[in-house]
C-alpha cells in the first residue's frame, strides 16, 4: 500500500552526488526517483478494516439492495418529514392561508378587476391553492412548498454524494440500468431529476454515447418528477403519491426497455471509482447546499410568479376554455378526465408543481386525479428543462418531444383502460 | 500469548455477544414480520404496553417492515464468530438498518410536534403538548434501538484493531 505525503525534494536533489543543476543523467534520475520513493512510498501488507468490508457488503445485491432500499426509506420519510408535517403543513399553510391571503384579500383594491384576478385571484378562496394569484398562490407554490422541498432533498443528496454511498448505489444499479441502455453512473441525473430536471438533463453528460444520453434526457422529461412536483403532490394528495410513483416507476421501466430495442448504438461498460465511505465535511456540504438551494430558487420562483401571471392572461382571454372545448374529446374519452385539466396542462409547460396545485382545485375522482397527475408529469418538461434540453442539442430535443406526445398517448391510454378493468375509471 | 488468546476468540463460533446478536436478531425479524402482516389487515393495529404497531401506511409499516426484516437476518447471518470482521460487518449493517428506522421514527415524531395544531391559532406547540408526544407508546425499531447500541462495541472493538 503506498501512502502519499509531502515530502521535500531539495533534499532528494542534494542527495544525487555530483549531478548538474540542469541536465540530470539516467542513473541520477533514477537516484533521486528511489530517493523520493524513500521518502514517500511505505510498503506492508494492507490490512483490510471495518470500513472496506461495510463497503463491500453495500455493493454486493444480496446485502447491498436492502441497503438502498432503507436509504431510500432514509430519504422519502426525512423528506416528508420535514418538508410536509414540519415546514408546509406546520407553518407555511397557515401563515399563507389565516394571515397572507385574507390580508391580500382586504388591502388590495376592486375584487372584481382584473388587476385582483391577476395578483390575487379568486375573491372567495380560503386558501392560496385555490386563489391562483400571482402574489398568494405563486409566492405560497414557490416559497411555502417547493423552497422546503428543494432544501431537505437537496440536503439528503448531498450527504449521500459527499458519504461515498452514491457510487456504490451506481455500481448495484449497474446491471438493472444496462436493461434500459443506461449503466450504473445513470443514477446520479435520475436522483438529480427527482430535486430538478434542469441540472439533471446537464448531468447526462456523465453517460458515454448519443443513444445513452438521449434515453436518460427523455426518461427524466417523461417519469421523473422533481421535489417541487412531489413537495406539492405531497401535499395536495398524500394518499395518492404512491400510485403515481408506481405509475411512473413502472411507465419508466417499459419505455426505457423499449427506447433501448428502438434506438440504434452502443451501451457500453464503465469503470466506477468508489472511494471509501467517510463523514461529509460540513463546510462542503454547507456550500453545495447552498449553491444548488438558491440556484434553483433563481430558476423557480420567476418561472411560477410568470406562469401563474401567464396562466391567468389566458384564462382572462377566453383561450384555455377554447383549448378545454377543442381537446375535450381526447381528454374525456381517451385519457377518462375531465376537460378542465386543459388549464393544468398549459399551466404544466410553465411550472409542473404549479399544475399539480392547480388540479387540486378541480372536483375529481380518485382515477381521474391519479391519471391527471401522471399526465402533468409524463406531458411536456417544463419550460427551463426545455431550455437546457435545446442547448444539449435541437435534433435530440425534436426526437424527445416526438417519443414524448407518442408516449402520453399511449401511456395515459393504457392507464385509462387499466382503470376501466378495474372498473375505477 | 496474548494475540493468541484473542485470535482464539475471534474464532470461536458461539460467544456470549453472538448469543446477544443472535436474539437481537430474532426479534428484529419478528418486529418487521409482523409490521406487514399488521400492514396487510391480518390484525387491524397492535398496541401492547409501549409497544405500537398502526400497520396504517405502505411506506412505514410493509417498507419499513420489509427493512426490518433484512436487519434481522444481517443480526443473524452475522452471529455465529461475531467478533471477526466480515461477520461483524454484516450485524453492524443489520444494526444501522434498524438505527436509520428509528431515526427517521423519531424525526418524523419531532417534526410533527414542533408546530401546533391545525385548530390552534398559535403557530408553535406548547412546552408541555411537544413533550407529551413523546410520551409512549413507540414503534417497533424506536424500542429496539437502546439494545442495538450494544452492537457499538463490535465497531469499537475493531477501530481499536485498525488502530
Amino acid at each position: 500500500m503506498a501512502k502519499g505525503r509531502h515530502v521535500n525534494l531539495s533534499g532528494a536533489v542534494m542527495a544525487v552526488e555530483g549531478a548538474d543543476a540542469m541536465v540530470f543523467s539516467s542513473d541520477a534520475r533514477w537516484e533521486m526517483v528511489d530517493a523520493i520513493t524513500r521518502e514517500t512510498v511505505t510498503y506492508g501488507t494492507y490490512k483490510y478494516t471495518l470500513g472496506d468490508v461495510l463497503g463491500d457488503l453495500t455493493v454486493k445485491p444480496l446485502t447491498g439492495i436492502p441497503v438502498a432500499f432503507a436509504a431510500l426509506y432514509a430519504f422519502w420519510s426525512v423528506f416528508t418529514s420535514f418538508a410536509g408535517a414540519l415546514v408546509t403543513d406546520g407553518f407555511m399553510v397557515k401563515f399563507f392561508d389565516g394571515f397572507w391571503l385574507p390580508w391580500m384579500q382586504s388591502v388590495w383594491p376592486d375584487p372584481a378587476s382584473w388587476h385582483y384576478f391577476l395578483f390575487v385571484g379568486n375573491p372567495a378562496a380560503d386558501t392560496c391553492f385555490e386563489a391562483f394569484g400571482m402574489l398568494t398562490s405563486g409566492l405560497f407554490v414557490s416559497i411555502g412548498v417547493v423552497l422546503p422541498a428543494v432544501f431537505v432533498f437537496y440536503l439528503m443528496m448531498t450527504l449521500l454524494e459527499d458519504s461515498g454511498y452514491l457510487p456504490r448505489l451506481a455500481v448495484l444499479m449497474d446491471s438493472v440500468l444496462h436493461r434500459i441502455g443506461l449503466h450504473g453512473y445513470a443514477i446520479v441525473p435520475i436522483i438529480l431529476g427527482l430535486g430538478c430536471n434542469v441540472p439533471a438533463v446537464t448531468a447526462t453528460r456523465i453517460l458515454e454515447t448519443k443513444k445513452q444520453r438521449f434515453i436518460m434526457m427523455t426518461l427524466l422529461a417523461l417519469f421523473i418528477p422533481c421535489g417541487a412536483q412531489l413537495g406539492i403532490m405531497m401535499s395536495v394528495l398524500p394518499d395518492l403519491v404512491g400510485i403515481v410513483m408506481l405509475c411512473l416507476i413502472v411507465g419508466f421501466c417499459i419505455f426505457g426497455f423499449i427506447l433501448n430495442k428502438v434506438i440504434p448504438g452502443e451501451n457500453p461498460e464503465i469503470l466506477v471509482d468508489v472511494p471509501p465511505y467517510h463523514w461529509p465535511v460540513k463546510e462542503y456540504v454547507a456550500k453545495k447546499l447552498w449553491n444548488r438551494t438558491m440556484g434553483f430558487l433563481k430558476e423557480a420562483v420567476p418561472f411560477v410568479l410568470f406562469g401563474i401571471l401567464v396562466v391567468n392572461l389566458l384564462y382572462l382571454g377566453g383561450v384555455i376554455q377554447g383549448l378545454a372545448n377543442l381537446l375535450e374529446p381526447v381528454f374525456v374519452t381517451w385519457f377518462g378526465v375531465p376537460k378542465e385539466t386543459v388549464g393544468p396542462l398549459i399551466a404544466a409547460f410553465l411550472r409542473k408543481d404549479l399544475a399539480i396545485a392547480q388540479l387540486s382545485t378541480i372536483p375529481m375522482t380518485t382515477y381521474q386525479m391519479v391519471a391527471s397527475v401522471v399526465l402533468v408529469t409524463i406531458y411536456f418538461p417544463c419550460v427551463a428543462t426545455f431550455v437546457v434540453m435545446l442547448r444539449e442539442g435541437w435534433k435530440e430535443l425534436i426526437a424527445a418531444i416526438a417519443v414524448l406526445f407518442v408516449v402520453v398517448f399511449i401511456y395515459g391510454g393504457i392507464i385509462h383502460g387499466i382503470g376501466i378493468l378495474l372498473g375505477v375509471a | 500469548m496474548e494475540h493468541n488468546e484473542s485470535k482464539e476468540y475471534d474464532e470461536q463460533k458461539i460467544t456470549l455477544i453472538g448469543i446477544y446478536v443472535a436474539l437481537l436478531g430474532l426479534v428484529t425479524l419478528a418486529f418487521g414480520i409482523v409490521d406487514i402482516l399488521v400492514w396487510a389487515g391480518v390484525r387491524p393495529g397492535i398496541e401492547v404496553g409501549i409497544l405500537a404497531i398502526a400497520g396504517d401506511d405502505f411506506f412505514r409499516w410493509a417498507w419499513g417492515g420489509f427493512i426490518m426484516i433484512c436487519a434481522g437476518l444481517f443480526m443473524l447471518a452475522g452471529s455465529t464468530r461475531v467478533a471477526t470482521l466480515q461477520q461483524s460487518a454484516k450485524v453492524i449493517l443489520g444494526g444501522v438498518l434498524v438505527w436509520l428506522i428509528a431515526g427517521t421514527d423519531i424525526f418524523a415524531r419531532l417534526c410533527a410536534t414542533i408546530p401546533a395544531d391545525e385548530a390552534s391559532p398559535a403557530f408553535f406547540n406548547s412546552f408541555s403538548g411537544f413533550i407529551a408526544a413523546f410520551a409512549p407508546p413507540y414503534t417497533p425499531a424506536v424500542l429496539l434501538f437502546p439494545f442495538t447500541l450494544g452492537i457499538l462495541y463490535l465497531i469499537r472493538i475493531h477501530d481499536t484493531d485498525d488502530s
